[in-house]
């Protein structure tokens, strides 16, 4: 079965089996960022964009996403050119093992995309399905506030606005 | 998993889909948000039709009386929509809310979550206390049924080869109505234990209707209807509420959970009905209504 | 304790001083101490961690991040039973099934005894299991080994693989493991110690420690109080992230290649050999990067299967846990039956502990001996009592295996400990805080423990040389608020309580442990730190490039650091018993200054300078009074192309003579619904010294990390069994661990001290702090609501449990009350002392409201203040 998606700003066709699931075709056509932890949705390793959603690809029938847009991490950035949000984990201390980094990044970036001054509370409902063992999460909590403040100030929004909770 | 399969129908109207459904060719099943482990499990399915990319099946829209909700909108849509207001609107999304985590209620949807039916499903009870209806479409043909009916006997039965779920409406209730929704569970993605959603709405200061729906600790989503006709027509008090709850609790076939003991299941659904019924009495009775 | 075979003869020639004899021993000497540099350019700087951005950018590889062509994918059939003759087993249909390449039972595998934990040779771990037996022992053990063309057919295969089993009766409950009618689980006649230790597998008795200091029944009689009870911390699994994978491969030359997600590389290679009786030499394990481990992947588990299966297939082949199988069938922490009986007098001084513990290891016994040991070692030297005993077994029962898991047996042990020093406080009337501050060892003392217990033999004499704890305290009580929380539960539904715990770990296994680092300069003043010491997501790649920086005089950004290949890197351990920092790091300062030593002599030569002369700064040398400099990158280009021509680097080992404890205090608030019995964390403090951090933002990262899933172990994770021993819940649906929305507000800090053994003044951190929050937070529920959970987790449905039955008892805490008189020892059992039921409860007095707290707040205090 065809499988027509744009992932990371490219249209692909890909050859897939109609019961393979977006985390295995992902990983195959080589966007390895795309981690497997549970395979049940529980876990959030395999987080993707899907129109700018972020959803667990193991879960994920391909077949759904036809006609999709779909973005991994490797698509918010490289070592050479990182996203803000890239740029805060790695200040932050927030990558240790960095298995559940990509899936994070990716929830991460669909709250600033949606809500650009998120307060902690905010920054902990969007990352609630993003498990991670190493870190106790809070050092991510950090770098996801700084980016956003990083953000807000290059491009021009009021800073700190953020306010009580 | 899923190992028959061999097409997918990507419709773009509900028309376009009942047609997949109903052209006679296999096993062919909808696909909405694509969660339930039950359908990624089937073994007999030969096709899917996708319908969460038709747009008519996503959105909320209010008018005077009613929120109606199209069947694919995604369970996070409901959470975090900013249209939803109200007892009923509050009620929503505080059980959307509820549901496993952003990564999976970006997925889950409003009809997918009441036609893949679990002991775990949270949306359903808000559904049932709010008394909301659910409208089924074949093509254009259409059939508006009470919550209820479709509950109880099951989607997949209720519904016909070539019909899907479009729309679930909602009364917005207002002043003199409050909800109030509460989950059991051992951290904040977890299924639920109990799952509980409560409504009352007032006349004269007394209860003129109750609902109280629960699932998850039992089999399937109930409404304890022993305990409703107890509260309906009284002044609420902490007796009542004492009363309600244990009658609601004494109503339930409490299924088997290996996460917890029934006793004490029982014993916490009694508190929280109480306190569900207190704090949605307190939302019915605030000025200017819940918010 | 027994010793083992090795005898510690490093020790001894340690103390013959070196003559001034012209023939230097080619054996090195490992320094007992480093010098204190008097400014720190690298190290106690928080500097970027060396693979975050390509962590962060998903660049990184993990073992399953790379392609194979014709990678075969295996499936291992677990069995269905608790324990099981296999009487006969047929798999010609799944051999038949198309796309299945080979098919593995007993009997196609050789025969060879060993243990799958990854610890030092020999291994204090009891030969007690083989790639494939004619037996199983748990729910999950291997039956047999399919080797198909995807995991879809392997699994296929697997249900068409015909067993016979003849069901033997098993056991679940370690307190009868050893009862005479238990089944005896290894009844097999070859498996055995490697070294002379205790072991009595007819009785399912896997170890047995005992250790006695003084005489306890004479510290009984002198106590004021005995107090007896019994803690039951509980079964949980590492819940990496990244499940175990290993993919295995032939090279060019024939070579079997394991890429493997372990933190033994150099284990895996040993054991994998000795399972698959090849020599060493014809294996290579590869580590790339790691996706958690925790313990978890200090265990064999995959790569003796993959090895078999690629040489008998000649083809790549990878095998990936499912998540389940995560659960069933890898490893988990060793649930423990600990009971502590104690005195202590009205003072406050202990007259006598003694610490009886029932370790389960589950089916095999794994780590069996040493995380028993542990319990011992790293929680009862931290309060000075005279009289003082320890008595472990180990038991096998027919559930999931135990082995190595971050704590290590101190998670369980000070579980107990920690929740007994609340109540001999409260028995006596005193602060908790007041109790153990008279009581905690210091600096410059001792304990008769740390030689009595060592791993496997007998431990390292030694005294404390760095110790925090006090300013852990102090710090900790004002964080959390402890004056002003303490004992004020409120009177509404939900009540409020705080509780604290103070811990000690240890730094590696001393005179055990070896780790090697070897160096290379490039020409641009580069280096390539090759080490065998394994980055699991921990950071200690950037930690050892800090350290290696520091002292060559560069930048941490200017060393390229690999760990670890058995072929390219020298050997270490590995990862486990909190030795990275401590243990490798020192390589690195032995090696580095080999190397700077071999750059400033060049740099002599070039500059026309005495040796002595030359001083080094950011990467150059400059010649007296820095009139002249040259760079490392001329350096190195000189000495590889222009005079007297040579590699510059160096090859050094380390191992430790002491394992010095890092301490930590703990505080957690929580709150409890009394009706419901919910409790919910609001607010946890962890405050650690670890010596001198060498990299704090990632020691501090390491006690967040540690001290959630020391939370998430306390509230939540349990393993849920059938009847039949299976495991119900192996799925993140059922076992729950935190997520953001569950987090308490989480601080941390850091008291720095100098450890003078440790490199640049550096203890261990990594493990300590998830031992705090199931005796933090037990504290606190006793102290919101006055009941003592001695069986975590602490669920809604225990503490309700709980709360009844103190309602239902309420009566008899007034009688309670005599218990805290002096009362022969024998009617101390099992007596709850001071279990009080008044409403409102009122809890043990705040004493010493101000404990002298010193004033001076800790420097690198790195606070994980949320932003509000
Ligand atoms: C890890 C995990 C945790 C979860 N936790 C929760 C939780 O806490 N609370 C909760 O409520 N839910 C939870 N769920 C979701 C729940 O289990 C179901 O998977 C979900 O409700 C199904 O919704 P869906 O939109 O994905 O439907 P699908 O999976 O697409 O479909 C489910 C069934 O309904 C049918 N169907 C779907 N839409 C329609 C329609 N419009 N008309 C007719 N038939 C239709 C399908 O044919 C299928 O049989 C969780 C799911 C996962 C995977
Ligand atoms: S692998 Fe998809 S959520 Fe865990
Ligand atoms: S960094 Fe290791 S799981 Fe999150």
């Amino acid at each position: 079965m065809k499988l027509n998606t744009r992932i990371n700003g490219r249209d692909l066709c890909l050859e897939i089996k109609p019961n393979a699931t977006l985390l295995e075709t992902l990983r195959q056509a080589g966007f390895k960022s795309v981690k497997f932890g549970c395979g049940e949705g529980m876990c959030g390793a395999c987080a993707v964009l899907v129109d700018g959603k972020p959803r667990t690809s193991c879960i994920t029938l391909a077949g759904t996403v036809e006609g999709s847009e779909i973005l991994t991490v490797e698509g918010m950035g490289n070592p050479d050119q990182p996203h803000a949000l890239q740029q805060a984990f790695v200040d932050a201390g927030a990558t240790q093992c960095g298995y559940c980094n990509p899936g994070s990044l990716i929830a991460a970036k669909a709250l600033l995309d949606s809500n650009p001054n998120p307060t902690a509370e905010d920054v902990k409902d969007a990352l609630d399905g993003n498990l991670c063992r190493c870190s106790g999460y809070v050092k991510r909590i950090e770098a996801v506030l700084s980016a956003a403040d990083s953000t807000a100030s290059t491009t021009g929004q009021k800073k700190s606005t953020r306010g009580k909770k | 998993m899923l190992k028959k399969l061999t097409r997918f129908y990507h419709p773009k109207t509900i028309e376009e889909a009942c047609q997949f459904l109903g052209n006679g060719e296999g096993r062919t099943a909808v696909i909405a948000g694509g969660t339930s482990a039950a359908l990624r499990a089937d073994s007999s399915l030969e096709a899917l039709v996708d319908i969460s990319h038709i747009s008519e099946l996503n959105y909320i829209n209010k008018d005077a009386a009613f929120y109606r909700i199209g069947a694919c909108t995604r369970v996070q849509d409901i959470y975090k929509s900013p249209d939803l207001k109200g007892p009923a609107g509050k009620l929503l999304q505080a059980a959307a809310g509820k549901i496993g985590s952003t990564l999976l209620r970006n997925a889950i949807t409003a009809g997918g979550n009441l036609a893949g039916l679990f002991p775990w499903s949270d949306l359903p009870v808000a559904y049932m206390a709010l008394d909301a209806e659910v409208v089924c479409r074949r093509g254009r043909p259409k059939r508006t049924v009470p919550v209820m009916s479709l509950i109880e006997t099951r989607a997949p039965q209720f519904l016909a080869a070539n019909e899907i779920i479009a729309e679930i409406i909602v009364p917005a209730y207002g002043p003199g109505t409050g909800t109030a929704f509460a989950k059991l569970a051992k951290t904040a993605n977890d299924y639920a234990l109990i799952s509980l959603a409560v409504r009352l709405t007032l006349k004269d200061g007394a209860v003129n209707q109750a609902r109280i729906a629960v699932n998850a600790i039992t089999a399937q989503p109930v409404r304890c209807l022993d305990a409703e006709k107890l509260l309906e027509g009284k002044v609420l008090t902490e007796e009542l509420t004492a009363e309600a709850a244990n009658k609601a609790a004494d109503s339930l076939n409490i299924r088997k959970d290996i996460r917890a003991g029934e006793e004490y299941r029982r014993e916490v659904f009694v508190v929280m009905v109480r306190r569900a019924l207190n704090e949605a009495f307190e939302n019915a009775n605030r000025k200017g209504g819940q918010q | 304790m027994a010793k083992t075979t090795k005898k510690t003869t490093v020790k001894k020639a340690a103390t013959v001083k070196p003559k001034v004899s012209p023939a230097i021993s080619p054996i090195p000497e490992a320094p007992r101490f480093f010098e204190k540099p008097e400014t720190f350019n690298q190290v106690s700087h928080s500097l970027t961690k060396v693979d975050a951005m390509g962590l962060a950018c998903g660049t990184q590889k993990y073992v399953a991040d790379v392609d194979f062509h014709n990678l075969l994918h295996i499936k291992v059939l677990g069995s269905p039973h608790p324990h099981a003759l296999i009487k006969s087993i047929d798999a010609s249909e799944a051999e038949k099934l198309p796309g299945v390449v080979a098919v593995f039972t007993w009997k196609d595998v050789p025969r060879v005894m060993r243990t799958t934990a990854g610890q030092g040779f020999p291994e204090p771990s009891p030969y007690d299991n083989c790639l494939l037996d004619n037996k199983v022992r748990f729910v999950g053990d291997r039956v047999a080994i399919v080797a198909a063309e995807s995991p879809e057919i392997a699994e296929e295969a697997c249900s068409l693989i015909k067993v016979q089993y003849q069901v033997l009766k098993a056991v679940f409950d370690p307190e009868k493991a050893r009862d005479k009618d238990a089944p005896v689980i290894h009844d097999e006649k070859d498996c055995r110690v490697p070294i002379p230790i205790f072991y009595d597998p007819k009785h399912n008795h896997c170890s047995h420690v005992e250790t006695r200091v003084g005489d306890v029944k004479k510290g009984f009689k002198q106590a004021d109080v005995v107090l007896e009870r019994t803690y039951y911390p509980h079964y949980a699994q590492h819940c990496a992230i990244e499940p175990h994978t290993c993919i295995a491969y032939l090279d060019e030359n024939d070579r079997l290649v394991l890429r493997s997600s372990t933190q033994v590389p150099f284990h895996a290679r040993r054991i994998t050999a000795q399972t698959l009786q090849i020599p060493i030499k014809k294996i290579r394990v590869i580590k790339p990067r790691i996706g958690g481990g925790f313990g978890g992947k200090q265990e064999v588990l995959l790569e003796d299967v993959c090895g078999l299966v690629t040489l008998k297939t000649r083809r790549p082949c990878i095998w990936a846990l499912t998540r389940a199988e995560e659960f069933m069938a890898a490893r988990t922490r060793h649930p423990m039956v600990v009971t502590i009986q104690s005195g202590v007098k009205k003072d406050g001084s202990i007259t006598a502990i003694s610490m009886r513990i029932i370790s389960n290891t589950g089916a095999y016994g794994s780590h069996a001996l040493t995380v028993l040991s542990n319990c011992g070692s790293k929680v009862l030297p931290l309060y000075r009592a005279d009289n003082i005993e320890f008595i472990g077994d180990t038991v096998y029962t027919n559930l999931p295996v135990a082995g190595a898991y971050r704590g290590y047996g101190a998670t369980q042990a000070a579980f107990a400990m920690e929740c007994q020093m609340d109540e001999m406080a409260e028995a006596i009337g005193m602060d908790p805080i007041k109790f153990r501050q008279l009581n905690h060892i210091k600096e410059g003392e001792s304990s008769p423990i740390f030689k009595a217990l060592g791993e496997g033999r007998e431990g390292v004499d030694m005294s404390i040389g760095s110790c925090g704890l006090e300013k852990c305290i102090s710090e900790g009580m004002k964080r959390i608020d402890w004056a002003k929380k303490y004992g004020k539960p409120g009177t509404g539904v939900k009540r409020r309580g705080v509780g604290m715990c103070c811990l000690m770990q240890g730094s590696s296994i001393p005179e055990i442990d070896m780790g090697a680092v070897f160096i290379k300069m490039n020409e641009d003043g580069s280096f390539n730190l090759l080490l065998g010491a394994t980055d699991l997501g921990t950071g200690s790649d950037t930690v050892m490039a800090q350290i290696a920086a520091e002292t060559l005089g560069c930048r941490h950004t200017d060393i390229l650091v690999y760990s670890s290949d058995t072929d390219m890197t020298p050997f270490d351990v590995g990862a486990y018993a909190s030795s990275t920092t401590y243990l490798s790091g020192g390589a690195v300062i032995n090696c580095a200054s080999k190397v700077r030593e071999q750059i400033v002599a060049v740099a002599a030569d070039m500059l026309g300078e005495k040796m002595q002369d030359i001083t080094i700064e950011e990467g150059a040398c400059y010649g007296k009074g820095r009139k002249s400099s040259v760079t490392f990158g001329q350096i190195c280009t000189y000495a590889m192309y222009e005079h007297k021509q040579f590699q510059i680097g160096a090859i050094a080992s380390h191992i430790s003579h002491a394992s010095p404890p890092p301490f930590a205090a703990h505080f957690a608030e929580v709150e409890v619904d009394t009706e419901t019995g919910e409790v919910k964390v609001l607010k946890y403090v962890a405050g650690v010294d670890c010596g001198n951090a060498i990299n704090p933002q990632l020691a501090d990262a390491q006690t967040q990390g540690a001290a959630l899933n020391g939370i998430s172990y306390a509230m939540t994770e349990e393993f849920i069994f059938s009847d039949n021993g299976r495991m119900l819940n192996p799925n993140f649906g059922n076992y729950k661990i935190f997520s953001t929305k569950d987090m308490p507000e989480i601080e941390t800090f850091l008291v720095p001290t100098y450890e003078k053994t440790g490199p640049y003044g550096a203890k261990s951190v990594s493990e300590i702090s998830i031992n705090g929050a199931l005796p933090a937070i037990g504290n606190a529920i006793r102290n919101a609501v006055g009941i003592r959970l001695t069986r975590p987790p602490f669920t809604a449905e225990k503490v309700l449990a709980a709360l009844k039955e103190q309602a239902k008892s309420g009566k008899k805490a007034s009688s309670v009350k005599a218990e805290t008189e002096k009362k022969p020892e024998k009617a101390s059992k099992k007596t709850p002392v001071a279990a009080k039921a008044e409403k409102p409860v009122k809890p043990a007095k705040p004493a010493a409201k101000k404990a002298k707290a010193s004033e001076k707040k800790p420097a690198k205090a790195t606070a994980a203040k949320k932003k509000k």
